[in-house]
C-alpha cells in the first residue's frame, strides 16, 4: 500500500496524518510534509503514525530530521499513537526515547 | 538448500513493496512468528534500499539479484548488486547507542537493522564493483506434538 498524507490544523498545531507504508520510495513525501509544517509550525507539529503499517530506516531518518529541524526552530514536535510497526523500528533503532510520543494530541 | 527463489530485479524504489510481499510470504511459510516475519521483511528491505541508495547512488536501473533459500534449520537471503562496493566502515556492526534529541542523527541505520534481525550477516564487497551480502536466520523449532 502506498503512503497517503494529510496535513490538518488541529487545536492550534499541524497534524500530519500518515497512512500506509513509509519506505525509501515514500519517505521523501513524508519529509516534504514534515519540513513544510515545521517551516510554518503554528503551535507545533505532530505526526500521526497510527495508520502506518510499515516503516523502514528512511522513515526513521525522516522523523529524526523533522525532530532536529523543529528543535532548531524551537518548535514542538511529537509522534501521535505510533503503530506497532513504527514502534518496533524505533526500538530496533534505539530511537524510541528520543521522540515525544503521545497517545493523542 | 532447497525451496529456492531467485529474483532478478532493478534498483527501483517503486519495486520495494513487491519484494517485501514476497519475503513476507516466504518467511511466514517457514513458520516464523508474525513479529519475526515483520523484522525479516524490514531487514531485507534495508538491504535492498542500501543497494539502491549507496551501491547505485539512487540510479533506478541497476541489476539486483535476490535469492531466498531455506534448509531444515536455516533461512538464508542473498543479495547481489553490481554497483559501487560498500566502504568497510559502512558495513561494520556498531553498538547502537541511545542518543538524545541533540545527538540523534538521521542515516546509517539500515545496515545495523540487518545485524539486529539476522543471526549472521556477511558482507562481501567486490574489489572493483558489486556487493554481495548473505543473511541467515535460524528457523523456529518445529513442534511435533
Amino acid at each position: 500500500m502506498a503512503l497517503e498524507l494529510l496535513s490538518v490544523e488541529q487545536d492550534g498545531q499541524w497534524v500530519i496524518r500518515a497512512k500506509g507504508e513509509v519506505d525509501l520510495y515514500a519517505s521523501p513525501d513524508l519529509r516534504a510534509a514534515i519540513l513544510k509544517a515545521v517551516s510554518d509550525p503554528r503551535g507545533g507539529v505532530a505526526v500521526d503514525l497510527s495508520q502506518v503499517e510499515y516503516m523502514d530506516s528512511s522513515g526513521v531518518a525522516t522523523l529524526v530530521e523533522g525532530l532536529k529541524s523543529a528543535g532548531q526552530r524551537k518548535v514542538s514536535f511529537s509522534l501521535l499513537a505510533p503503530s506497532q510497526a513504527v514502534m518496533k523500528v524505533l526500538q530496533l533503532s534505539r530511537l524510541d526515547s528520543v521522540f515525544d510520543i503521545r497517545e493523542s494530541l | 538448500m532447497r525451496d529456492e527463489i531467485h529474483v532478478e530485479t532493478v534498483s527501483d524504489p517503486r519495486l520495494l513493496g513487491c519484494i517485501r510481499s514476497l519475503v513476507r510470504a516466504y518467511a511466514a511459510g517457514l513458520g516464523f512468528a508474525e513479529e519475526r516475519v515483520r523484522d525479516i521483511v524490514l531487514a531485507v528491505d534495508e538491504a535492498c534500499a542500501n543497494a539502491i541508495r549507496h551501491s547505485y547512488g539512487g540510479r533506478n536501473d541497476g541489476a539486483v539479484t535476490i535469492v531466498l533459500k531455506s534448509s531444515e534449520e536455516w533461512m538464508e537471503l542473498e543479495l547481489t548488486d553490481a554497483g559501487a562496493p560498500a566502504p568497510p566502515e559502512r558495513i561494520v556492526r556498531r553498538e547502537l547507542e541511545r542518543p538524545t534529541p541533540e545527538t540523534a542523527r538521521p542515516g546509517g541505520l539500515g545496515v545495523q537493522l540487518m545485524y539486529e534481525v539476522f543471526d549472521e550477516v556477511r558482507f562481501t564487497p567486490g574489489a572493483v564493483r558489486g556487493n554481495h551480502v548473505i543473511m541467515r536466520l535460524r528457523r523456529p523449532e518445529r513442534k511435533d506434538t
